[in-house]
């Protein structure tokens, strides 16, 4: 008992001195500061890994993450570049990267990076007037979703490819508490990265919206909610929501982001479900989602850059993509990536990118994004009919342009 | 109004079955939120939804403790500290506030009223800035203090205006009488009216603590280490961009409730009795 | 020296006991409600908010919020969501504190349980509502067709009118504990023989209710239902969660919307503008409720 407690004793002590080494040799090195703001445990546990691995392998920077709730990361943000009490470099949602590069918060980049072999639409996003002001930090998208079993069932063989396809198999799917189809439609950014995939899939862009190919777009979501083959609810439901109706059996099919896998895996393991593109009524499209890093203006920029150009080499993106479910931005690290068996269901999120568009980049987006929101909000609530609420949409889309 | 008197027999018996029925409307949410916290995923989602949980699901309890950088027990202490210590200065302000506005007919009385109120009319969001950029010069960004002083503020004016009433309700004669005893007015109102006005004073700090164990605003905004953070800041752990996991938040939910309830079971009879000995003479 | 002296004799005494409490609330919200007024004159955007020299726009954001039709939306219902919910959870708080005044056997710990919406975090109970009011899933609906009452599920969260009376229930919800509380505290302070000897004089119950309690409880009344007031219109977390002022900005309120075109649309003056629209209305139901106030003592 008292070696024991003896032994403890020189144990804690070593520890003291241990941690107060470590205090010595951790406030020789300057600090630098790293928002972000996944609540996902893993996701957090992967990203201080690799900082772990970079502040051990040089003795010059530290880094520290603060994680940021994702409903207060804007508000912390503009409170942070309006008191400029910033991080040195931030993660954040690449379609706002844009409205923060024209705060003048974040530094320019150009030509620090290779960018080359990166996909086209990230790169978009962290570009501002032909300057740099990011790196992306890796990517995802959205792709349809079904349930095999119901399928069977309903002696379904052929997936969906066009829009025709999908509406015909959504109502044979539709019965007494199972609706056929579910996206997010929320009236925000998530509800409008679920519905730009149909709106470009007619041709349409984001900007033109009332047109005769956006009308198309908003009358099918119309015709989805009006025959019952989606549920009106979807206005209410986040990504989340939709993704948990799924595994309990309320909706056949859903669009979603590969980053539902693995919770669903883990919550509804036999559940028999597939991935396949998105149906098109002209061309295939889908959204890319995922965060970028920045810079901050006036911090420690060269600490920072020296981070990233760590966390952008091939073996930390590997690691970060593996452990989230992501994928990476640079197309040659996305090749390679998901080669077991288990991740083929990735590979198909991997084959709907070469589809994608990226939303913007433009400073003004989220008032563009509110138009879109509201468009088809009118249009599934019945509030307002697709020409009436795309008519609208424009007005305000060509006012926030004009400016 | 039957007063001091108990009411017994049948009576007793059916305004007791009323009270619980009223209590079981009222607090059904509560029981929702705790049956949900008990499901998996994919039963909260079920059609029809289940009553009781089919099967019980305890995971969501086991993952309340720590989540990343989040450990249950700190925040709560953290919680505690801003609370109690935003009560504290809501209380030691208000009541002597209180008292000079009740019983004293001084100048500008509506002006302080007024302002009182005006300090209570902009939604949180908008002081966040300015505020912010305050205790960032105060050098308090990023401690507790940044919190408890928000958090006071909430308190003050609501006590300010509940114990206004208690104070004047007290008869002038108790004042005149402590007096005659040789207590000086400032000596009068601590030992005097104070102890009288006992009801509404607990009645505020129950309410200032409530509302400073409730906020989320202030605290998030003003404290960035997530050690550091009062417990409402767990709720983000299971709330982000990617849904909301259902189970765990009912359950974090009734994990933040208990220690509050327990202060109050633990306490009831102190404020049960300070919310209604208010023993006011005529 | 004298001047000051003479300031604080008699009555005037009373700023001492006022002067922290107010210094205090000056310095640390009227400081940002200044702020508040000059951001909302300036033209302050993504673009100028780290700029050193903010334009001056003067009356451009009122003129242009004015213009706004969701504005105009939100001004309505935040008046029709606050006259909703005070009048009903008033009315309900009043009853169950005349109720739970009686002396029965467990009066006091039912009472204290009642206040457990209060200990849940507001964004929980958001959601919870959220969750209820569903349409396939929620409990509301399931009870309803239960009990036969509905045939068909209501749609509560994705039609205008019944998403309005949704947060409308919810904000009623945690509404009645505040009030049954106050008005119960306010209760004590009614003397006791005053009931008394007005039941020696024979006056009924609702006589008693009507000359003694309602009279007596004026203040407490005034005071519970003005904080109420307040409070309610500028209600922000339990509607943004719950609807996010939607379906189609049916419950947008002006504080919802003033976040929304601050945090998330990046026009800070045009929010700070909404968020004075509201400061303004409160400022006039605020001095309503000084006139009506007597003095009293």
């Amino acid at each position: 008992m008292k070696l024991r407690k003896a032994a403890a004793a020189v144990l804690s002590t070593a520890m003291a001195v241990g941690v107060l080494a470590g205090a010595v040799q951790v406030s020789a090195a300057e600090d630098i500061t790293l928002w972000y703001y996944w609540e996902n445990e893993g996701h957090q546990r992967a990203l201080n890994e690799m900082i772990g691995t970079y502040n051990s392998s040089q003795d010059v920077y530290a880094v520290t993450a603060k994680y940021v709730p994702f409903a207060d990361f804007k508000k912390q943000l503009s409170i942070g570049a309006s008191a400029s009490e910033l991080p040195d470099l931030v993660i954040l949602d690449s379609p706002d990267h844009a409205s923060y590069a024209s705060m003048g918060i974040f530094a320019d980049i150009t030509g620090k990076f290779d960018v080359s072999t990166y996909y086209e639409g990230p790169v978009a996003s962290a570009t501002l007037d032909d300057v740099l002001y990011g790196v992306p930090f890796g990517c995802n998208c959205l792709s349809l979703y079904y349930n095999r079993d119901m399928f069977d069932a309903a002696g379904i063989t052929e997936v969906p490819q066009t829009w025709d396809e999908l509406k015909e198999t959504a109502a044979k799917l539709t019965t007494d508490g199972v609706t056929g189809l579910a996206f997010c439609s929320l009236q925000n950014e998530e509800g409008t990265f679920n519905f730009v995939p149909w709106l470009w899939s007619t041709g349409a862009t984001s900007y033109d919206i009332n047109s005769e190919a956006g009308i198309r777009a908003l009358t099918f979501v119309k015709d989805l909610v009006d025959s019952g083959a989606m549920s009106k609810e979807c206005i209410n439901w986040t990504q989340g929501d939709v993704m948990n109706q799924f595994i309990s059996g309320n909706v056949a099919m859903m669009v979603n982001g590969p980053w539902q896998i693995p919770t669903m895996r883990d919550e509804a393991p036999d559940l028999n479900w597939d991935v396949t593109l998105i149906p098109k009524d002209t061309e295939f499209a889908s959204v890319i989602g995922g965060e970028n890093y920045a810079v901050v203006a006036g911090g420690n920029e060269e600490g920072a850059l020296d981070f990233l150009t760590y966390a952008t080499q091939k073996e930390q993106v590997t690691f970060m993509m593996t452990q989230m479910g992501y994928i990476s931005a640079d197309s040659e690290i996305a090749s390679e990536q998901f080669a077991s068996e288990e991740d083929a269901v990735y590979k198909k999120f991997v084959d709907q990118l070469e589809y994608a568009q990226a939303r913007g980049p433009l400073p003004e987006w989220p008032e563009v994004s509110d138009a879109i929101s509201l468009a088809f909000n009118e249009v599934m609530t019945g509030s307002a009919e697709p020409a009436d609420a795309a008519a609208e949409a424009q007005a305000t889309i060509d006012s926030v342009l004009a400016r | 109004m039957d007063g001091e008197k108990k009411i017994s027999g049948m009576k007793n018996v059916f305004l007791c079955i009323v009270s619980l029925a009223v209590m079981c409307i009222l607090l059904f949410p509560i029981y929702w939120i705790f049956v949900t916290s008990l499901k998996t995923e994919k039963e909260i989602f079920q059609i029809p939804p289940t009553f009781w949980p089919q099967a019980l699901n305890l995971k969501s309890y086991a993952a309340q403790v720590e989540t990343g950088d989040f450990n249950m027990f700190q925040s709560f202490a953290n919680s505690f500290l801003i609370s109690v210590g935003a009560t504290l200065i809501s209380v030691v302000l208000s009541v002597p506030a209180s008292y000079g506005i009740a019983k004293f007919r001084f100048k500008g009385k509506k002006v302080v009223l007024l302002g009182f109120l005006v300090t209570q009319m902009l939604p949180v969001a908008v002081l966040l800035t300015p505020m912010f950029i305050m205790f960032r010069n105060m050098h308090m960004y990023n401690t507790p203090w940044a919190a408890m002083l928000a958090d006071a503020t909430i308190g003050i004016p609501f006590s300010v205006l509940i114990l206004k009433n208690y104070f004047a309700s007290i008869p002038g004669d108790l004042e005149e009488a402590a007096r005659i005893d040789g207590c000086n007015r400032f000596a009068a109102f601590i030992r005097v009216l104070i102890p009288i006005a006992k009801p509404g004073v607990m009645v505020c700090a129950i309410f200032s603590f409530l509302y400073a164990w409730g906020d989320l605003a202030y605290g998030m905004t003003f404290i960035l280490d997530q050690q550091k953070r009062p417990i409402t800041a767990g709720i983000f752990n299971f709330m982000g961009q990617y849904g909301t996991k259902w189970s765990y938040l009912t359950a974090f939910a009734i994990v933040t409730i208990i220690p509050v309830a327990i202060i109050f079971i633990f306490m009831q009879k102190y404020i049960i009795s300070g919310m209604t000995s208010g023993a006011v003479k005529g | 020296m004298k001047r000051i002296k003479q300031f604080f004799r008699y009555d005037n005494v009373g700023w001492l006991y006022v002067f922290p409490a107010f210094a205090y609330m000056l310095y640390f919200v009227g400081y940002p409600i200044l702020q508040n007024i000059i951001l909302s004159f300036q033209d302050v955007t993504m673009r100028t908010l780290t700029s050193p020299d903010k334009p001056f726009a003067g009356l451009q954001n009122y003129i242009e919020i004015f213009q706004d039709k969701v504005f105009r939306t939100s001004l309505t219902n935040t008046l029709v969501f606050t006259v909703s919910c005070l009048v009903v959870q008033f009315l309900i708080g009043f009853a169950l504190a005349l109720f739970f005044n009686r002396n029965f056997k467990i009066a006091k710990p039912v009472r204290g349980l009642l206040m457990m919406p209060w200990m849940i975090p507001i964004t929980v109970t958001a959601l919870m509502f959220k969750f209820i009011f569903g349409t396939d899933v929620g409990i509301l609906n399931y009870i309803l067709s239960s009990l036969g009452l509905i045939k068909e599920n209501i749609e509560w969260l994705t039609t205008p009118g019944t998403a309005m009376f949704a947060v409308i229930c919810a904000n009623v919800w945690i509404g009645i504990p505040f009030n049954m509380i106050l008005i119960s505290t306010g209760l004590t302070t009614i003397p006791k023989e005053l009931y008394e000897s007005a039941s020696i004089d024979g006056a009924g119950k609702v006589q008693t209710f009507f000359k003694i309690t309602l009279p007596l409880l004026r203040p407490t009344i005034e005071s519970v239902l003005i904080l109420g007031f307040i409070y309610t219109f500028k209600v922000f977390d339990l509607v943004y969660v719950m609807t996010g002022g939607g379906p189609v900005n049916s419950t947008h309120m002006l504080s919802t919307y003033s976040y929304k075109l601050s945090f998330e649309m990046f026009k800070y003056s045009k929010g700070s503008a909404v968020a004075n629209v509201l400061l303004i209305i409160l400022l006039i139901v605020g001095s309503f409720y000084l006139r009506a106030t007597k003095e009293e003592d």
